[in-house]
């Protein structure tokens, strides 16, 4: 039989998705054990683990080089990928947001937009009929409003503390986001059985 | 040195040797495969006015086309497929053509976006075919068959065809009375198997019950037949029905060609809908993650050329083809090598009619062009043998894998024919 390939996204999503997959019988071990290892094997179910930074995992299940993958919704959207998203994880819940200094409400007219997610950023703003320039920034998002770097911010936002301690706060909902299992669209074909068993059982465990 | 002057651009590949033999021999292959179904190559520009390319119902999007002007400010594109060319040339240049008729072609088609050797290329190499004039199960399952015999030709074995309907899904968006907006919201979530977004999507349209199951099970509708056995008894409407009997007559004639292990069934198979009219198709093999083929019936397309003619057609990706093939460790003969180096002194008259002769008698011969050292060259290249020549009848054959040298005639060597 061949190896089944699952991506994971580093990180606090792995080991939430390793605890569901410890439920439905998969053996991930060796995983739990102190390592730099990147790749995990489960020889009874012969499937493979591999770790990958997030935003690297719909890449490797598109081409292929995974068969399954979990991510987190942002990730889904800002890399646009053409994956089949078969399941909602429910777990890594937390919300897409613009946000400014509280109690404003986003300025009208051309804004500037500090952003990891370009082009889920773009996308609201161009649903929303307003001109933007986007500035691409890889964290600490929340500075760039501080420092008159930009006017708002997209961002996640979890409990919103870090909004706050910065003076900051909510703006728009732009989305709910959680973490979702995704499929190679050639594996879904050419592994059915396997692929749907592994999705039946998790979609029982998250009901 | 300019930047970019020794790179080659992203998604555009240098081919070396080896490789091109094989492309060739792959694409050779397959030309026989669809001569012998009595499908004959036409060739159309590799470039042409963006007009043809840009209808509505395309089934390439404008940013994805690689785009430039002519000296008249035409914008032209470098074609991204071949099919609506060929339904271009159908319709004006073949138009007293006895119908049906039978076109392949092989050839380089341009798409702009990421690039992936082997699977996302901006240039990659189609060969197809198209059957027009004619909207029968048959026409479709024979360039299905075609597709499946040419797969298996080149080598492949282990890879599955998948067939859908355009209409069924066309047909039970017809019986919810959804919107266009809605429709389009509800095929891309089907399209991406996505079963919780169908689950809120068909909640908040207040579908009626039993259509509401039926779409939740789209995404799931694929596999074997027993798919079909399961939709059979479902409440569908008549667009749905009449698209669920011809994909079971395809499936039909099929088993008649002998070729119903490589075929399975999508019903949630929804891209292309606005260019697809009937059977849509997809070929998937182990080790590509992308399909290694597909098409379907277009019965629009040629009509947007003003002349309208129904038409089924597919198409194979060569390099995800040869990926696949590689993957699957499918032995190839025919990589290119020198049977025989030629060296000369004097007599070179003589040395130019024995390398003739050897190259007529299916040998792949070089001539020495003078240098340092000619056995060692032709150990490095993997040659097999040195003819040296001596004078105008005598030569010296030298074995380079036991490095014995045997003193001959050229009469002999030639086996007596005239030189």
């Amino acid at each position: 039989m061949r190896y089944l390939t699952i991506a994971l996204a580093k990180g606090r999503l792995s080991e939430l998705s390793v605890e569901i997959f410890e439920k439905i019988g998969l053996d991930c071990s060796e995983m739990k054990e102190k390592s730099r290892k990147l790749i995990f094997t489960d020889e009874k179910n012969k499937l493979k683990f591999i770790l990958v930074k997030a935003s690297d995992v719909p890449t490797y299940v598109e081409y292929g080089a995974a068969d399954i993958g979990i991510v987190g919704k942002d990730t889904l959207l800002e890399e646009g990928k053409n994956l089949y998203e078969v399941l909602d994880l429910k777990f890594g819940a937390c919300t897409m947001c613009v946000c400014g200094f509280a109690g404003g409400k986003i300025p009208s007219g051309f804004i500037r937009v500090a952003s990891k997610y370009t082009n889920i950023a773009r996308d609201y703003f161009t649903s929303k009929g307003q001109t933007i320039e986007i500035i691409k920034l890889n964290g600490s998002v929340e500075l760039a409003p501080l420092i008159g770097l930009s006017e708002v911010i997209v961002d996640i936002v979890e409990s919103g503390k870090t909004l706050k301690e910065n003076g900051l706060d909510v703006l728009e909902e732009i989305c709910k986001l959680s973490a979702r299992l995704v499929v190679n669209r050639v594996s879904m074909k050419m592994e059915k059985a396997r692929i749907m068993d592994i999705v039946d059982k998790v979609a029982e465990k998250v009901k | 040195m300019l930047k970019w002057k020794t790179h080659t651009p992203e998604g555009a590949l240098d081919i070396l040797e080896n490789e091109c033999a094989l492309k060739r021999d792959v694409e050779g292959r397959i030309k026989n495969i669809f001569n012998s179904y009595g499908y004959f190559e036409v060739q159309t520009p590799t470039f042409e006015f963006y007009d043809v390319f840009a209808d509505e119902s395309g089934e390439v999007d404008q940013t994805s086309m690689m785009k430039f002007f002519d000296r008249e400010g035409r914008i032209m594109v470098l074609r991204p497929d071949i099919t609506t060319p060929i339904a271009r040339l159908v319709a004006t240049k073949l138009q007293g053509a006895v119908m049906p008729k039978r076109i392949s072609y092989i050839g380089s088609a341009f798409r702009d976006g990421d690039a992936h050797a082997g699977a996302i290329q901006k240039e990659f190499t189609q060969a197809g075919v198209e059957l027009i004039g004619q909207n029968s199960p048959e026409a479709d399952a024979e360039v299905i068959a075609i597709t499946i015999k040419a797969l298996l030709d080149v080598g492949l074995t282990e890879f599955q065809i998948d067939i859908g309907q355009a209409e069924f899904f066309k047909g039970i968006m017809q019986q919810t009375g959804l919107g266009s907006d809605a429709i389009e919201k509800m095929r891309q979530l089907i399209d991406g198997k996505s079963f919780v977004g169908i689950q809120e999507l068909v909640d908040e349209y207040k579908i009626e019950d039993n259509l509401k199951q039926l779409i939740l099970e789209l995404p799931n509708l694929f596999g074997g037949m027993d798919v079909i056995e399961i939709i059979k008894n479902r409440p569908l409407g008549e667009q749905a029905k009449k698209a669920l009997d011809n994909l079971i007559e395809v499936y039909n004639i099929l088993i008649d060609y002998g070729y119903e292990k490589y075929i399975s069934i999508d019903l949630g198979m929804v891209q292309g809908l606005n260019y697809y009219t009937g059977i849509i198709i997809k070929g998937f093999t182990r080790g590509v993650g992308f399909p290694v083929c597909g098409g379907g019936r277009y019965d629009n397309l040629i009509g947007e050329f003003g002349k309208s003619v129904p038409a089924t057609g597919v198409a194979i990706g060569i390099e995800r083809l040869i990926s696949a093939l590689s993957y699957s460790g499918v032995k190839f003969e025919g990589t290119p090598e020198i049977h025989t180096l030629i060296c000369y002194d004097k007599s070179r008259s003589t040395a130019f009619k024995i390398a003739n002769g050897l190259r007529s008698s299916g040998l792949c011969v070089e001539m020495w062009l003078g240098g340092d050292n000619a056995n060692e060259y032709a150990k490095n290249k993997n040659i097999g043998g040195i003819v040296k020549v001596i004078d105008d009848e005598n030569i010296d054959i030298v074995n380079l894998k036991d490095g014995i040298t045997t003193r001959t005639s050229i009469f002999d060597l030639l086996g007596g024919e005239e030189i």
